[in-house]
């Protein structure tokens, strides 16, 4: 019944795509494949290496990932720690699925109909007497800090976050955890803090890290709400990829292998730690 | 069992590429072309956003050529980059037919693709009704100062306006002194896309700054653009602390400007169609106190071409669609305001009577300005690098500073 | 009675974003500081409907293709979720599943475009298809395993011991306790593909016209009441999926 061997199919999916598409990509970066190529130079390796807009943009997108995984997280947290095992239950059901059903770029347009200088946010403010202007609204869209790229995000991952936090809550059997946890005498915040907390999170680390990756290489989002400079990756890259300069092709496949690189060392960290985690947490044991 | 998954993937790749059918040399008449055409499908890749252009060619277009010719037109929503970056892409990949057929392309488009030698021509003196083309104007024989040659048919002609709100902005800045007078007093109020439209604008004001009308014509000159440019840029930056968002981010696209030009947040925005104006207060986008201007440095008139991919199967179906798309029938339609309002390509004086006085009758703009009005400040498309210099130091120059 | 409104409050959060759009879709001329706009047209789903032939292949393409992406990523995921919680390294595996997110759905299509082309297979639905199924696979094994535990592995496992035949144990214990993940599995693999733009456009070159294509096309026309309208008929499919599926993906015991 349990066959071993090599998961072939596993692989022809998962790797074999990114094996090609990153071996293409540094091809191209270095001047060896394109129409325009001209045999191997690290000419388009060093400029995008010494641009301002890399380092900005790389700067940037981290900044968002981290800043939106870790208020979704906090709030889908904050849900089921509050409704727990119901969390999913009549009213809420709805109210945590329903937003699944909008798209990032719908997302990134009603974002810039709400928070937008001439937005509704700003009407209200105008209707209550806070602003005269459109000028007296904060810029929470188009800002240097993407603050509306964090909000749209935020929205976006936090129902998805606390569906997924609630079933693994029924699937890992925390409740019965803690209801033991308590017979034993441990107080109700200390059981969510010691016990349930750290449950979820280990649990869902992967999807939690790899909604961290959506994030970071979201595209439709920012391309609406992001600013000029710092403009996020996925967003340099492509106007590297269709802007009117064709010599600037190749630079999009260095930041796209480059992109590659960063985020197999981020995900080779992550194992790594966590295999110190383990391997601490036995022999603690 | 195991092998299931090799099976699926030979059936994928045995799906891929399909015959070769209709390479081979095309009839030397035009009746042989059509004769040709008859049964082919022609893909199009066309700039779709806009929906009086859509409905022109999706209702008026795409039907008629399928009655006359027998010809099924498929159109493709793409713009130039678009374009270039699939032939580009087919190219690479030694593909031997292209997926599209027909492109609507212009300037940096055709410079780009004629880089990698992707059109098919010379082709457009073969069409019958290319004698009503007015060749000789520069602003339709020549594209970014890049002789046609027979690579590319003009199909369209637009002039750039400047687009303002008359019930914030009572008169419009008409020279750059006054439009920096006027941003320092209402602040927050311009900005310009990042794209083509907004490059458009740079250009003018390059142009100005350089002595104005032919000062940049011709091939690229770098010292000129050195010394032009500087200004330029000097000239921007005393702009910029009045600019929407103090100058420090620009909208990355054309919708979002009209967007905020629509909810009042902007008392400006631009466009390429001089007759736009009139088609977004039609749509209730605009408020009808929307009105359309060239300032007195001028704005840039160009026009809008369709090119034929060097791999396509369908060559001929592609020259009778757009021999079609400039018959008199298909230009004057395309010329009413209520329609889509596009300039024709063609040369008034030499046209037949009847037709001349077809195109003159024409139903009257409402705000939009009159060609004759602004033609005397339209100004030639600059060599395509000045826009790719422009593009890439606007970043540096203006926005990263 | 507190913790009710609590949840009311929540639903009539999450309902606002439908009935926003709703009502662009109906607006006119909707000018700062107006709260409400100043005119109001049927224009937008009159254009819509005008274009109905147009939208209707778009539709079916894009729940053909969806559905498809759908079934056969979670159906493989899960498979493959099985196969390597049986291998002896099976998490490192894994990790591999992690891969094709070091690029971007745009990055990796742009990436992988040559090879399309090469094989034929872009402005296709069959290479649309294979290209959404490079994305949705590997997420499809993520979650599957996270959901895949070694408790469930060993309630099969039980099963087995005491005489089921593989079928019934995959038809009895696994369907009981996976049901509601491979409803969200599907969904959420189901989405990915609806939702799919720049990985369409690259591979299909435009000619796959999926519904996310027609709708940018109207995003891209800078009308915001055309936008809402095109907007409201891609998120509309997608709640109706939500509500169709209510039973097997509100799973609550």
């Amino acid at each position: 019944m349990r066959r071993r061997g090599i998961p072939w199919l596993f692989l022809l999916l998962a790797v074999g795509p990114v094996v090609l598409g990153l071996g293409y990509a540094l091809l191209y970066s270095l001047g060896l494949v394109g129409l325009l190529g001209r045999g191997f130079t690290l000419e388009h390796w060093g400029a995008v290496v010494r641009s301002a807009d890399f380092w900005g943009a790389l700067g940037l997108s981290t900044f968002i990932a981290v800043v939106t995984i870790t208020l979704s997280t906090a709030l889908a947290l904050a849900a089921v720690l509050r409704w727990q095992e119901h969390t999913l239950r009549g009213l809420r059901t709805y109210a945590f699925y329903l937003p699944l059903a909008l798209p990032a770029t719908v997302m990134a347009f009603l974002i810039f109909q709400w928070l937008g200088d001439a937005g509704l946010l700003s009407r209200l403010a105008f209707a209550l007497g806070l602003t005269n202007s459109t000028t007296d609204f904060p810029s929470l869209i188009n800002d240097r800090w993407g603050t509306g790229i964090i909000v749209a995000h935020t929205l976006m991952a936090t129902p998805f976050l606390t569906i997924f936090l609630a079933n693994l809550y029924r699937s890992e059997r925390v409740r019965e955890v803690s209801q033991v946890a308590a017979t034993l005498g441990l107080p109700p915040g200390r059981v969510a803090r010691r016990l349930v907390i750290p449950l979820l999170l280990r649990q869902g680390r992967s999807t939690l890290l790899l909604y961290a990756v959506f994030v970071f290489s979201s595209y439709e989002i920012p391309l609406l709400l992001g600013s000029q400079s710092p403009a996020m990756l996925s967003v340099l890259t492509i106007r590297k990829l269709q802007r009117y300069n064709l010599a600037d092709i190749p630079q999009a496949y260095v930041i796209s292998v480059l992109y590659a690189l960063l985020l197999v060392a981020v995900l080779l960290l992550w194992l790594g730690w966590s295999r110190y985690r383990r391997n601490t947490a036995l022999h603690e044991a | 069992m195991r092998g299931w998954w090799i099976g699926l993937l030979l059936l994928l790749l045995a799906c891929g590429e399909e015959q070769d059918t209709s390479a081979g040399e095309l009839p030397a008449d035009w009746d042989g072309i059509v004769a040709a055409a008859r049964g082919q499908t022609v893909d199009w890749m066309m700039w779709a956003g806009d929906p009086l252009i859509n409905d022109y060619v999706t209702s008026y277009v795409a039907p008629t050529v399928r009655e006359r010719y027998g010809i099924e037109l498929n159109v493709i929503p793409g713009q130039g980059s678009q374009i270039v970056q699939l032939l580009l892409g087919e190219l690479e990949a030694g593909r031997e037919r292209s997926e599209i057929d027909l492109g609507w392309i212009n300037g940096e488009t055709f410079y780009q693709l004629r880089q990698i030698d992707g059109l098919y021509g010379p082709w457009t003196e073969r069409l019958p009704n290319a004698r009503y083309i007015d060749f000789d104007n520069p602003f339709i024989g020549t594209d970014f100062q890049q002789p046609i040659a027979g690579y590319e048919l003009p199909w369209g002609n637009v002039q750039m306006t400047v687009i303002y709100d008359s019930s914030k902005v009572a008169t419009p800045p008409r020279t750059r002194a006054e439009l920096l007078a006027f941003v320092r007093a209402n602040p927050g109020r311009l900005t310009w896309p990042t794209e083509f439209t907004g490059l458009t604008f740079l250009k003018a004001l390059l142009i100005d700054i350089a002595g104005g009308g032919q000062a940049l014509s011709g091939d690229f000159n770098e010292a000129d653009y050195a010394r032009y440019s500087k200004e330029l840029w000097a000239y921007v930056n005393q702009l910029k602390p009045y600019l929407w968002r103090e100058g420090r981010t620009f909208p990355e696209t054309l919708a979002a400007l009209h967007q905020m030009f629509a909810n009042g947040e902007l008392w400006f925005t631009m466009s390429n169609n001089d007759v736009e104006v009139d088609n977004k207060i039609g749509e209730g986008l605009f408020p009808a106190t929307a009105r359309a201007y060239v300032p007195d440095f001028g704005s840039i008139q160009n026009s809008h071409y369709l090119g034929i991919t060097r791999l396509s199967d369908d060559k001929a179906a592609a020259m009778v669609v757009a021999n079609f798309l400039i018959s008199p029938e298909a230009q004057l339609r395309k010329a009413d305001p209520a329609v889509w309002g596009d300039g024709t390509v063609y040369a008034l004086d030499q046209l037949p009577d009847s037709l001349r006085t077809a195109f003159q009758n024409l139903p009257g703009r409402v705000h939009a300005p009159q060609r004759a009005a602004i033609q005397a400040n339209a100004l030639q498309e600059l060599a395509p690098e000045y826009m790719i210099r422009l593009a890439e130091d606007f970043r540096t120059q203006v926005i990263n500073r | 009675m507190k913790p009710r409104l609590g949840s009311a409050l929540l639903f009539l959060l999450a309902l606002f974003p439908f009935a926003f759009l709703l009502l662009l879709s109906v607006s006119q001329r909707w000018v700062y500081p107006d709260l409400l706009p100043a005119g109001w047209s049927l224009r937008p789903w009159g254009d819509a409907l005008g274009r109905g032939d147009d939208l209707g292949v778009a539709l079916l393409t894009s729940l053909l293709i969806a559905l498809t992406v759908g079934a056969v990523g979670t159906l493989l995921g899960f498979a493959t979720a099985r196969r390597l919680s049986l291998l002896p390294r099976g998490r490192r595996w894994l990790r591999l599943a992690y891969l094709p997110y070091v690029f971007a759905p745009v990055l990796l299509a742009a990436c992988l475009q040559f090879y399309f082309l090469r094989l034929g297979l872009s402005g296709r639905v069959a290479g649309v298809l294979l290209a959404q199924l490079f994305i949705v696979y590997p997420y499809a094994v993520i979650l599957a395993s996270s959901f895949y535990t070694s408790r469930l592995r060993d309630m099969e496992d039980l099963a087995g011991t005491l005489g089921a035949t593989p079928v019934e144990v995959a038809r009895t214990v696994s369907w009981y306790l996976l049901r509601g993940p491979l409803a969200i599995v599907f969904f959420q693999s189901f989405l990915i593909s609806w939702f799919e733009y720049g990985l369409t456009l690259l591979i299909g070159v435009g000619k796959v016209a999926t519904l996310p294509l027609k709708v940018f096309q109207f995003v891209n026309e800078a009308n915001i009441f055309y936008a809402a309208m095109a907007a409201s008929l891609l998120v509309v499919p997608p709640v109706l999926l939500l509500w169709i599926n209510k039973r097997l993906l509100f799973v609550t015991r």
